[in-house]
This record gives structure tokens, C-alpha cells and sequence, in this order.
């Protein structure tokens, strides 16, 4: 029962909210029998989100009189056309007709448009205070200011990440694991790569790229469902490669 | 004249120069000032000074115009420098004006006045549509709000903009659009 009676309520707010949202006649709302409504439920709220559906009502309420006053002083003015008059009349309309209706009716604003001395004066100081483009980002970026780029294997040598014989023992295992789980089989290239830390998984993707790269894998793409299948490859393919974008994200 | 009255007059003719370099100097995005800012540069009596004013620019086509506010006081009030005739069409198409951009503006304010001043900006979109492509209706419209001339509130209802009530004698306008309809279009 007390929800049918907050539902009558909310159907108050329903009904104002909707007439506020179009162009609809305000008058269509009978505020005298709302009001009456509220004030019969009022006694009978008794927790704090009933009376706030309660005083929200009387919020809208107070838009729709609001309303109804712009809606007054508007029919009262020569303003008011019978609407579909109006639109017929536009429609009869050349567009040229209408711009000439409207120049004919127009008072331009005169203003001057210009810089003031103060306004010049800050435009200097900004510039001044401007730092190169090369800087601005340091504090966030570093200072390198390199744009991403490829690493390739040489560098990750230099950068002492690899020394050779870890790479190429690395690649051997990595090697052997993808024939073991493959087993002449398309594998998940996600699980495959899938990694506890997401280094780790870059790490193994970086290989397994170098390993396809090589002809010793091949990778498998279904472009409708996204998924990525890889298997490895007993003799080396004699193929043409072909380049293939994967991003790796933390989540993936 | 006395010295007491050349100094009165004195005092207005400085005050009208005011008046004028404060109204012709756009302050911020929007043309016109304030009432409260007027009160502050000009004193109690600015009123008085912008009528003065709006005499000494006739001879050169213009007047000070008065936009209510819509708390209706002296403070809320715009007043700007506009011209006190419109600009023949030949004028207004010589500054880069276009027609087409014109004409949604025209039906779009009639559209509005004839539903009581407030209407869905989907309603007036399909409205315009009738008549211009659609690209054109949404980017007019987009500008028309940024501009002033329309706005357009958080329920995405369409309203006349102060800038419309400053510019454009929408009773004048009205009366054009009909009368002009009667004529027989072109094909």
C-alpha cells in the first residue's frame, strides 16, 4: 500500500519532468489536484527518502508554474502565432526569403575586437615564461624525449639485458616448451605467452616474436573473434613473412 | 555660461566618452556590459549618461539598447552599442554573412516563438531538416548556441538567446515571415 502511494507520487515528478522536456502545453498539468495529492501523503511519510521523493515533487511542481508564467507572458505578447501557421508559412519560405526576413530585423551589436595593452602585455609574459618544448615534460617523461621506437636484439645486448648465450639458451627453451605444448597443434598465443609478471610476458612475447621471425613458429590470426592461435615448426618455413601487430597489455 | 555649469558639462562630456569606450570595448566573450558594471565605472546616474550617449551616436546610425536580464533589475540588465536601423541585405551579405546560415537562424527563432519560446532541439532539428541538409541544420545550430543567439538548456530544450533579444526585432522578424510567405514561391 505505502508503495502504491510513493509510486503516485513519483508519477507527479514523471509527468513534470516530461512536460519540462518537451514543448508541451504546462497547463496540461492540473497543479491545484497535485498539491492536494502531496499535502494527503505528507502525514504519512515517515523515513527521510520519502520525504525527499515528497519535496522533489513539489521542486518540480514549482518548475511547471514556472513554466506556466513564461508560457502567460508569451501568448500575451505579439509574439504568439498559431504554431502550425508558422511552420507553413516557413515552409513556403525561400531560404533567401528567410535571411532577408532576418536582415530586415537585425541590429548588429558595434564592438571593436582587439588586443588591450594588459592583454598583450600577459600574452608576452607567457611567452616569455614559456619553456622549450624539449623541457616542459621532463618531470613526467624523463629526459630522453625519444619517441617510442623498436629494440632490436643488438641493443638489448648493449642494454645488458641479454648476454648472447642467455639469449640463445633462452630461445632454445622457449622453443622446446612451444613444440612440447603444441605438439603439431594450434596453441593459444595468449596462454602460451601468458606469464606471472607482465615483464615476463613481454619477455616471452619478445622471444616467441624472434622465434617466428626465424621460421621456427608461425602464428595464426581469426580476425572475427580476435583469438590468436601459434604452433611451432619442425623444419624452418620458406614462407615470405609477414608482419603482424599483437599488443600486449597487463590485463591480457 | 557659469563656470559652475561648464564644469557640469564638462564633467558629462567625460562621463559620455566613458560610456562609449566601456560599451565599444569588448570586455570577455561576450558584447555588451553588465548593469552592476556600468554602475561602477559610470556612477548612480548612468542611465542618464547612456541616454545622452545614445543621442550623440544617432547621427552615426547607432544607440545604446537596453537586454533585460531575467531578474529584470538595473544590474542584471546588458547594454550595448547596436545599429539603429538593419543593414540592407546587400550590407550584410558584403560581411561574409551566409544566407543559408541566416535563413536556419530565421526559422529556427520563428519555430521557437511559435511554440512558446522553448522546444526540443530534436523537434527543431527534424523541423529544419525539411528545408536544409543536415549537416548544416546541426552545425548552425551548434554555432548559433555558442554565439548566443539560441540556447539551449540541460534538458536539451532550444530557447531564444540574449543575443537575439539584443539584435533582432523578433516581432518585425514574425511579421516578415508572414507576410512574405504569401508571396508565391519560386521553383
Amino acid at each position: 500500500m505505502e508503495q502504491k502511494k510513493l509510486e503516485e507520487v513519483l508519477r507527479v515528478i514523471e509527468l513534470c519532468r516530461s512536460v519540462e522536456s518537451s514543448s508541451a502545453n504546462p497547463f496540461d498539468v492540473d497543479i491545484k489536484a497535485k498539491i492536494k495529492l502531496l499535502k494527503e501523503r505528507l502525514p504519512e511519510w515517515k523515513f527521510l527518502d520519502e520525504l525527499l521523493v515528497d519535496s522533489e515533487a513539489m521542486l518540480e511542481l514549482a518548475q511547471i508554474v514556472r513554466l506556466q508564467d513564461e508560457w502567460l507572458k508569451h501568448r500575451a505578447s505579439a509574439l504568439y502565432i498559431d504554431p502550425l501557421l508558422i511552420q507553413l508559412k516557413i515552409k513556403l519560405l525561400e531560404k533567401g526569403a528567410l535571411s532577408e526576413a532576418f536582415i530586415r530585423s537585425w541590429h548588429p551589436v558595434a564592438q571593436l575586437d582587439q588586443i588591450s595593452p594588459r592583454g598583450l602585455e600577459k600574452a608576452f609574459v607567457y611567452w616569455r615564461d614559456l619553456r622549450p618544448m624539449s623541457e616542459r615534460f621532463k618531470s613526467q617523461f624523463g629526459t630522453n624525449g625519444a619517441v617510442p621506437g623498436v629494440v632490436d636484439y643488438d641493443e638489448l645486448v648493449s642494454m645488458g639485458v641479454f648476454t648472447q648465450q642467455q639469449f640463445d639458451a633462452t630461445l632454445k627453451e622457449l622453443q622446446d616448451e612451444l613444440m612440447e605444448r603444441s605438439n603439431g597443434d594450434w596453441i593459444d598465443y595468449r596462454e602460451f605467452i601468458g606469464s606471472d609478471t607482465y615483464e615476463g610476458k613481454v619477455k616471452r612475447s619478445y622471444l616467441l616474436a624472434f622465434l617466428i621471425s626465424e621460421g621456427k613458429a608461425t602464428l595464426r590470426t581469426e580476425p572475427l573473434t580476435g583469438k590468436i592461435w601459434v604452433t611451432a615448426l619442425r623444419e624452418k618455413a620458406n614462407t615470405p613473412p609477414k608482419s603482424v601487430a599483437i599488443p600486449i597489455g597487463e590485463e591480457a | 555660461m557659469s563656470e559652475e555649469a561648464q564644469a557640469d558639462r564638462a564633467l558629462l562630456e567625460r562621463k559620455v566618452r566613458k560610456a562609449f569606450q566601456v560599451l565599444v570595448l569588448q570586455r570577455g566573450r561576450n558584447p555588451g556590459v553588465k548593469g552592476w558594471e556600468m554602475k561602477r565605472s559610470l556612477g548612480r546616474d548612468f542611465r542618464s549618461i547612456l541616454e545622452v550617449l545614445s543621442e550623440e551616436v544617432a547621427p552615426l546610425g547607432l544607440e545604446v539598447f537596453e537586454v533585460k536580464g531575467p531578474e529584470g533589475t538595473d544590474d542584471s540588465s546588458r547594454f550595448l552599442l547596436r545599429f539603429k536601423e538593419p543593414p540592407t541585405v546587400s550590407e550584410a551579405e558584403t560581411s561574409g554573412i551566409r544566407i543559408d546560415d541566416l535563413a536556419v537562424l530565421a526559422a529556427t527563432i520563428a519555430f521557437v516563438n511559435s511554440k512558446q519560446g522553448r522546444v526540443g532541439r530534436k523537434e527543431v532539428e527534424h523541423f529544419l531538416r525539411e528545408k536544409f541538409p543536415k549537416w548544416r541544420v546541426e552545425y548552425s545550430l551548434d554555432r548559433y548556441v555558442k554565439r548566443g543567439y539560441l540556447e539551449q538548456d540541460e534538458r536539451s530544450m532550444i530557447h531564444v538567446g540574449w543575443r537575439t533579444r539584443a539584435e533582432v526585432d523578433e516581432k518585425t522578424l514574425m511579421t516578415m515571415i508572414l507576410s512574405r510567405a504569401q508571396e508565391a514561391p519560386k521553383k
